[in-house]
């Protein structure tokens, strides 16, 4: 189980401490980083399924010069790590998903802060034609930054956690029915703030037929989005063909 | 005369991937980008120029660095080729055009990857997920990535063969943003399908009875008011709530508190409803 934990722990370092994009890019999203916690622990199917449930809150996720409306890249695999060992069911994950990246904005902002320190020491080292200790400085001391932030949480949530689910299975119902609720409701900010950046008034009628095949004709969202391309293309190739005739 | 290998550019365009490893609020790429620079600057100047020429990255600096935003370092680096070798560049030209494109190709980069490949990918995956099918983060990691890569590496080889006439001319002719409000409706879509089975309001709970001569009768709100209105209708309500509330600027965390308001509210019908 230390193992284990150890893992987890190091995954949850590199959801914020993003070494490398190439690889960590896709680690900010709780689908996949809580899929991977979920592989470690040996559970991958239910850690799969949890992890989706946490990210879908975050679908409409967007961050812009470092400032975050939540923070996945915490809620994703320490989420997932929760989830796990205490036994969640997935609309209660949801909840506790959205709790926890709520509160990690906190530790984000710190993380955002702290490393402003080793920028000034690079500084310093560039001035005195250091440029290895440059590089170390963008690589070595955010490492140890997220780890205390994001790993030794995970690392907790691992190895004690299950004290907590069982704590959570004395609350009283109304309150685990209220986090079920919740994990419903909650959903809808992802879709909310996703049609809020995309929602122009001349292509949001889009968002309702996608809502009406799904609601009305049981389609899935494969197979509408495999419609939505077709819609896209002819709609860009008509205005294509407006375009030149203004212009001719 | 100093000419940069393709290896320095592969190696320029991979480690621009760090350019967010120290993350800061200070400078938020500036150190990543010193360090992706480095096998540029190697290969151009002098060992005693180095570290000094170095010095134009480490300033602030922040734009999209996975997917279109390469295309600034593809750029940088052939005007860094042009000024080691003599041309009339100075250090202050390359940091101005760096600055003049990064807040662009931040816009463009950032609706490329956050707003239109990641809900469409997650919006298809999560169901996968959902359904027990391990095709759904699969799929995610390794479709992200293919697109991140592929339109990453020819951005930035773009910018370095074109140099920045390229970037401005796709500004200019508003191709990019024609093709991508296209796109957007692919996103719309999918986001208009996940309201369905992921966004749960029900009132089946609410359920009377009552007795009169001719006998009980009884009325479900939710079978017998809304689902028979329009199946899905408090679910696109609650979605469209949301939208509403963010449109008039309400933060993200206040929507989060309202989410469990309406939670509680519900909670507090049942428990009227006698449910406790």
């Amino acid at each position: 189980m230390v193992f284990k934990a150890i893992i987890v722990a190091l995954i949850a370092t590199c959801c914020t401490w993003w070494f490398s994009h190439s690889i960590t890019r896709t680690w900010l999203y709780p689908i996949w980083s809580g899929f991977l916690v979920g592989l470690v622990m040996g559970q991958p199917l239910q850690g799969m399924m949890i992890a989706a449930a946490i990210n879908l809150p975050y679908v409409g996720f967007i961050t812009a010069g470092g400032s975050m409306p939540g923070n996945p890249m915490f809620a994703g695999p320490v989420g997932t790590a929760l989830a796990l060992v205490s036994g969640m069911d997935i609309a209660t994950a949801t909840t506790i998903g959205v709790i926890l990246g709520s509160v990690a904005v906190l530790s984000w902002n710190a993380y955002m802060s702290i490393n402003a320190l080793w920028v000034h020491a690079a500084d310093k080292y560039l001035a005195a034609g250091n440029i290895k200790m440059v590089r170390v400085c963008n690589y070595l001391p955010s490492f140890f930054v997220s780890l205390i932030l994001n790993g030794l949480p995970a690392l907790l949530i691992v190895l004690v956690g299950k004290s907590f689910g069982d704590w959570l299975m004395t609350f009283p119902q109304w309150i685990m029915d209220l986090f079920a609720i919740a994990g419903g409701i909650l959903p809808a900010l992802g879709i909310g703030m996703l049609l809020n950046y995309l929602g122009k008034k001349k292509i949001v009628p889009f968002f309702f037929l996608g809502f009406a095949l799904a609601e009305f004709m049981g389609l899935s969202t494969m197979m509408i989005t495999a419609i939505g391309a077709i819609v896209a293309i002819l709609l860009y190739n008509f205005q294509g063909d407006q375009s030149k005739k203004v212009g001719a | 005369m100093a000419e940069l290998k393709k290896s320095d550019l592969v190696k320029n365009w991979l480690l621009g991937y760090s350019g967010e490893t120290c993350y800061n609020y200070e400078r938020l790429q500036g150190l990543g980008n010193t360090n992706a620079f480095v096998p540029i600057i190697r290969a151009l100047y002098p060992k005693e120029q180095q570290a000094e020429e170095l010095k134009k990255y480490l300033i602030f600096f922040n734009t999209e660095p996975s997917w279109m935003g390469t295309v600034i370092h593809g750029i940088t680096a052939a005007m860094e080729e042009k000024r080691a070798n003599g041309a009339d560049i100075t250090a202050d030209e390359i940091i101005s055009v760096r600055s003049a494109l990064m807040g662009p190709m931040a816009g463009i980069g950032d609706v490329v990857s956050q707003s239109i490949a990641y809900p469409i990918l997650a919006g298809v995956c999560i169901q996968l997920a959902l359904a027990g099918n391990f095709a759904g983060p699969i799929l995610f990691e390794v479709i992200y990535k293919v697109l991140m890569l592929t339109l990453g590496y020819n951005m930035y080889m773009m910018g370095y063969k074109r140099g920045k006439a390229a970037i401005i001319e796709m500004l200019q002719t508003g191709l990019i943003n024609r093709i991508l409000e296209a796109v957007s409706i692919v996103g719309l879509m999918v986001v208009g399908s996940m309201t369905v089975g992921n966004v749960k309001l029900d009132l089946s709970f609410l359920d009377f009875t009552w007795t009169n001569e001719l006998g009980a009768v009884t009325l479900n709100i939710q079978t017998g008011v809304f689902d028979s209105l329009l199946p899905g209708l408090l679910p696109l309500g609650t979605v469209l709530g949301v939208w509403a509330l963010l449109k008039k600027r309400v933060k993200p965390m206040t929507v989060i508190l309202f989410c469990f308001g309406l939670a509680l509210v519900l909670v507090g019908i049942k428990a009227i409803m006698g449910a406790y």
